[in-house]
């Protein structure tokens, strides 16, 4: 079931065109990420999919709710995490947090809910003390809280690791990363890719046709004798891909998987796409 | 919903103001300044002025209005009308409580959100715009009005502390009531709704500040109309003036509403790049 849906969305400000008939779907439970260099249009898409701001041409479906029209309806089942984090620095977390959960009807209870998600950041200890004495890593994961308490539908998160110090990133990312587990559809910038690498006594062309066939398998390339493959849900279908491969006669040497940060996929692409260019 | 939306807004901003010295400070200090200077005024005029003010022009055609309005007052002797006279133009100064506070107060409540990034945030719950601009504008005028009537009752005791108390029947009449009851409740809304109207326009403090002057220019127009006594607010005329501010209320709202654009908070960063590449 198509969670996100936009028919040739397109924004210009002025005579720069921002985003130019962008046409997608994304499916409800999955995760999008989307990259680019500064001005490429990510945040702009992000704020017409929110409804924060309205397309000049074509338009959007978001948990079926139209992003230009139905916005109010919208905002009752999206979260998004802006690049900055704004909170009153007066107030505390627990009175800023239950502030923005007022406003939205299907919480019944804000200061439960707050209490709730402040435990799951491990922020619950500090829930009295003044916004304003966080630092940055506290504040991002304060917002990301505000994005959550609603339980949305969906999530956007635009740039929520932007400014953090390495280990506030990890923090911020490792929360991210366990509230996926636990069922948030997101849509985010940042994400790890996993590829598995099948090390293979003789690369054969048979094998690698058997991999390419295989249902859970998004992406396969051959690296002289080592397969290189991407999986929907690696940890569950490694073993069903080893099987397939020796059933195909390959000789396995080693399975192994290496993850991807961003930005090493990121300017990996940016490359290729150069390359081509040129 | 909308009534939990805006129950929510005022008491984050209650919060917020009274933990604000410099607001806390304003909304006590202007009242006190106020009431204050207005019987300090009034003392010297009794003291040293007395009677002879009654001779000149201005004061002799606001004494006959109030006498029209008032025929009880032509009894008194000539020092006690100036009294009554002067302590029933103050009423109008009390005016002033709720505009002083809604320029120093209102004129920040927005701008100050959009810098800090918390209003874009807010943009992202379904709260509608009314419903932020009218819990915004209800947040200060509420105090300010409380505020306004503590003064008011200050001025009843300040009367009774000085001797004039045999005057009081004459000021405490029921164009008092109305002007505290129903005129000042609705200038206070007026006042805060074109503060926070000019503070979601406001790219900055000092440009929120500019248009703050504009706030207080109607009260100043009704207090000359009525010092100067080109005309005499008699019960029947203060409700009417009522009724056309609660009017004016209600079309500000919607021209705030209207004015409120969403779309240019969220993109002040774009906007600037945009005005910057055309340099």
């Amino acid at each position: 079931m198509a969670i996100i849906e936009t028919f040739d969305l397109s924004r210009n400000f002025g005579k720069t065109i921002a985003v130019e008939d962008l046409t997608l779907t994304v499916e409800a439970g999955e995760i999008l990420g989307f990259l680019g260099p500064n001005g490429a249009g990510k945040t702009t898409t992000i704020r017409m999919l929110a409804g924060m701001i309205a397309p000049t041409k074509g338009y959007a479906i978001v948990a079926d709710h139209r992003t230009d029209r139905d916005v109010e309806q919208l905002h009752e089942v999206i979260g998004i995490l802006t690049e900055t984090p704004g909170f009153y620095s007066r107030l505390s977390a627990k009175r800023n947090l239950e502030y923005f959960a007022g406003f939205y009807s299907s919480i019944q209870s804000p200061s439960e809910q707050v209490e709730k998600y402040l435990k799951l950041v491990r922020l619950w200890e500090r829930c009295n003390d003044r916004v304003g004495t966080f630092s940055k890593g506290m504040k991002h994961r304060l917002a990301l809280v505000r994005a959550l308490l609603h339980e949305p539908k969906v999530l956007f998160l635009d740039e929520p690791t932007a400014g953090l110090d390495p280990e506030a990133a990890t923090e911020v990312r490792e929360m991210i990363r366990r509230l996926g587990k636990e069922g948030h559809d997101l849509l985010r910038r940042r994400f790890f890719r996993r590829q598995i690498i099948v090390q293979l006594e003789t690369s054969e062309t048979k094998v690698t046709d058997v991999a390419k066939g295989l249902p859970f398998v998004q992406e396969v390339r051959e690296e002289g004798n080592q397969l290189v493959l991407e999986l929907t849900d690696s940890e569950r279908n490694r073993p069903e891909l080893v099987k397939a491969i020796v059933e195909a006669g390959g000789r396995v040497i080693t399975v192994s998987e290496k993850q991807y940060p961003l930005e090493e996929v990121y300017l990996r692409l940016i490359r290729e796409e150069e390359g081509n260019e040129s | 919903m909308s009534r939990r939306h805006i129950r929510n807004i005022l008491l984050k901003e209650w919060v917020l103001l009274f933990t604000d010295p410099n607001s806390a400070l304003v909304i006590v200090l202007v009242p006190f300044l106020v009431v204050g200077q207005a019987i300090l005024y009034i003392w010297l005029a009794f003291r040293f002025a007395g009677e002879s003010m009654l001779t000149t022009q201005v004061f002799q055609i606001a004494l006959q209005k109030l006498v029209a309005a008032v025929p009880g007052v032509a009894q008194l002797p000539g020092n006690e009308q100036l009294l009554v006279l002067l302590l029933s133009q103050f009423t109008f100064f009390l005016l002033l409580i709720p505009t002083m506070i809604a320029m120093t107060v209102s004129t920040f409540s927005i701008v100050d959100e959009k810098l800090s990034g918390s209003l874009e945030a807010l943009l992202a719950t379904p709260v509608k715009t009314w419903e932020l601009l009218l819990g915004k504008a209800l947040a200060g005028a509420i105090p300010a009005l409380v505020m306004t009537w503590i003064s008011a009752g200050v001025l009843l005791l300040v009367i009774s502390a000085m001797g004039w108390g045999d005057v009081s029947g004459f000021v405490v009449t029921p164009g008092w009531f109305l002007t505290l009851f129903l005129l000042t409740p609705a200038i206070a809304i007026l006042s805060f709704m074109m503060g926070v109207t000019g503070s979601s326009r406001a790219r900055d403090p000092r440009g929120a500040q500019n248009t703050a002057l504009l706030i207080i220019f109607p009260v100043l127009a009704l207090i000359g109309i009525q010092v100067t006594g080109i005309v005499w607010f008699t019960p029947t005329l203060i409700l009417l003036l009522a009724l056309v501010i609660g009017i004016a209320d209600f079309v500000s709202l919607r021209a705030a509403v209207r004015l409120f654009r969403r779309e240019s908070i969220v993109l002040m960063q774009e906007i600037d790049k945009l005005h910057f590449n055309r340099c």
